[in-house]
């Protein structure tokens, strides 16, 4: 019992603490994580099991760390190595493609394709950012797609506010289609087993139906404000950038480029090739920082090792509650509510998690619900992969509604601000809450209609 | 002016701070910067200042905003930073100017150049200096008085680590109340001058 208490306690301590920010957010999970494995586990239930099962070391030393001979369950609780390394893997192929310029090149090319013209910029941008989310983390996305956004803007001088609020929903949507797109699927996909085609088939296809629409959306909500900044731009008689301006080195933007397709294709065919996303990642992390020869140093200077520590410290506490059996409580309290209801179950699930991660970070809330639904899973005999879908959209989609709800969402208010333009919640919130609650309709739509 | 002289004043509402800056600024021939600013931000950035001006010194509110790799997403520490960045600038460009507020004391603190002056006062002297200037009763001039220092206070210890009005932060605290507006700005003077002069 004090095991528990121990553990809700420094769970709840540990968000508060990440919302206050008092500290980093990872110097708080690790403090966390630490009081977890001190007090829980030793002062609470006197187990060094618990200890070495959350620390999960031991997982880099089994085969499917690295290879899995067909589709096997990723079962062990505690660190999620595989996902810390895959993540680190990233990091360094997205720092060798920024540092050619790849990004910016892309943006440009782009505008220049659509011949420098607001509404099909507007549109090419938010594809653009979708696409782009579902294989590079939405902050980097969006930290190189509004930069050049407010650099096009000042050209071609409209309000780049719409523009950027439409790339940053997009970012957060294209970031659920995949397993690699967003944090919570990368621990959803490698804590249940599921591969890149599975997330591809399933939050892919509802991913990409709410695409267009909220291409629609967004276009119906700002094409009074676009059509006017078009015709005013119409006049001016600019110098547009050269896109291969923005090439830093272009062998290094040649290789990168190959590095980027070769991580994608590895991705798509994991499941058929064996190859696990914490192998892809070392793959392609080490492929990289070769081809970037005496810059290696500098790319591994320039990991955040701050979110890697972050995931560490949160896998730790939320190990906290899986070894107490919280998790279990609570996934017997939603199984009690919906009373084995499937439909209630999803709803719950899928809104609970939208509603959650739109005002905390989702990142800690995916880790803590995945074994809640594998619990509920268990004990109510419904098909894992469902809720685990559900919960993928809720915890993807949800952040896009409020602010703070997602990473790129700041990023993308604090790039405007930058350059003199404010978003405050109100003015945020009156899109992109709509447009949060139209995914997630969409969502509900298709989960019950395809697997009910 | 061929020496770089900064002037940052912080100060209680009230004190008489502003004008005591006006008087140095015309003084030793300065620009003085306030909630002008932020004009000359917005100019520079081709933009409405009024867009900006609603987010002037003000307060970070932690739980409606939130950091993401040194960026955030609060409309007033973006406004805040583009104050900061801009001082900033204009020091290191060599410039000298007179400033007040806006955490200026600690923005520049590294710079060798700058004297940081804090502007305290007694309570009744500056209730009775806030009910003269703004035409207000006893209770309304405090009320007033109370609001302001506690959004000043708010603000500045939102930005910085260290607290507003800790003598600790500045070079020279004074209490206006003491001496006076004229008699305090001619005490300032010979500071600034002797710092001056043992450059």
């Amino acid at each position: 019992m004090i095991a528990q208490i121990l553990a809700v306690v420094i769970f709840v301590a540990m968000f508060v603490l990440i919302v206050l920010e008092v500290w980093e957010r990872h110097v708080i999970t690790l403090g966390c994580g630490l009081l977890t494995l001190v007090l829980v586990f030793g002062l609470g239930m006197h187990s060094m099991g618990a200890v070495w099962e959350t620390l999960n070391l031991g997982s880099f030393f089994t085969s499917h760390f690295w290879y899995t001979a067909g589709q096997s369950a990723e079962t062990s609780s505690g660190i999620n190595w595989e996902t810390i390394v895959f993540v680190a893997g990233m990091m360094i192929m997205v720092e060798g493609m920024a540092r050619v310029g790849f990004f910016r090149w892309l943006c440009m090319r782009l505008a220049k394709m659509v011949k420098y013209k607001v509404v099909p910029l507007f549109v090419t941008f938010m594809v653009l950012s979708g696409i782009l989310a579902m294989f590079i983390d939405s902050i980097t996305v969006i930290l190189f797609l509004a930069a050049v956004t407010i650099e096009l803007s000042q050209l071609l001088k409209f309000n780049p506010v719409p523009m950027i609020l439409a790339e940053v929903f997009c970012a957060n949507l294209g970031g659920s289609a995949t397993m690699c797109g967003d944090p919570p699927n990368i621990i959803i996909g490698t804590s249940l087993g599921y591969s890149f085609t599975d997330f591809l088939t399933n939050t892919g296809l509802i991913a990409g139906i709410s695409l267009v629409v909220v291409v629609l959306y967004f276009y119906l909500v700002f094409h009074k404000e676009l059509r006017a900044s078009e015709a005013a731009a119409a006049g001016s008689n600019q110098n547009y950038p050269d896109p291969s301006e923005a090439i830093t080195d272009k062998k290094g933007f040649i290789i990168s480029t190959v590095i980027f397709l070769c991580a994608v294709a590895l991705l798509v065919t994991h499941a058929q090739t064996g190859l696990t996303v914490s192998c892809i990642g070392v793959f392609i992390s080490i492929v990289t920082l070769i081809a970037a020869g005496k810059d290696a140093l500098k790319l591994i200077k320039q990991i955040d090792y701050k979110t890697l520590l972050f995931f560490i410290g949160l896998f730790m506490v939320v190990g906290g509650l899986e070894q107490t059996g919280i998790l279990k409580v609570m996934a017997n309290f939603i199984g009690d509510i919906s009373n084995g209801n499937l439909m209630l179950m999803i709803a719950i699930i899928l809104w609970v998690s939208a509603i959650a991660s739109a005002f905390v970070d989702n990142i800690p809330f995916a880790a803590t619900m995945i074994p809640i639904i594998s619990s509920l899973s268990a004990t109510q005999g419904v098909d894992l992969s469902i809720l685990a879908w559900a919960l993928a959209m809720g915890t993807d989609i949800g952040g896009s509604a409020t602010p703070i709800g997602a990473s790129a969402n700041v990023v993308g208010i604090a790039t405007a601000a930058k350059a003199g333009h404010m978003i405050k919640w109100g003015k945020y919130c009156k899109v992109m809450a709509p447009a949060t609650i139209i995914v997630i309709v969409i969502s509900m739509v298709m989960i019950y209609a395809r697997y009910l | 002016m061929s020496e770089q002289l900064i002037i940052s004043v912080s100060r209680e509402y009230g004190s008489g701070g502003h004008e005591i800056a006006q008087k140095l600024a015309e003084y030793y021939k300065l620009p003085m910067f306030d909630h002008n600013l932020l004009d000359e931000v917005a100019a520079s950035m081709n933009v409405s200042s009024k867009e900006l001006a609603e987010f002037d010194e003000m307060r970070r509110n932690k739980f409606l905003y939130r950091s993401v790799m040194g960026m955030n997403s609060s409309p007033a520490d973006n406004v805040a930073r583009m104050q900061f960045d801009y001082i900033k600038k204009k020091a290191e460009a060599g410039e000298s100017f007179v400033i007040v507020g806006r955490c200026s004391e600690i923005v520049l603190k590294d710079n060798p150049n700058l004297i940081s002056i804090f502007i305290l006062g007694d309570r009744e002297a500056k209730i009775e200096r806030v009910m003269r200037i703004y035409k207000l009763d006893a209770r309304h001039a405090e009320e007033r008085m109370i609001e302001k220092d506690r959004r000043r206070k708010s603000y500045h210890n939102s930005h910085c680590k260290v607290k507003w009005g800790d003598s600790r932060n500045y070079d020279l605290s004074i209490n206006s109340s003491k001496l006076g507006v004229e008699e305090t700005v001619e005490s300032l003077k010979n500071y600034i001058d002797a710092r001056i002069a043992h450059k």
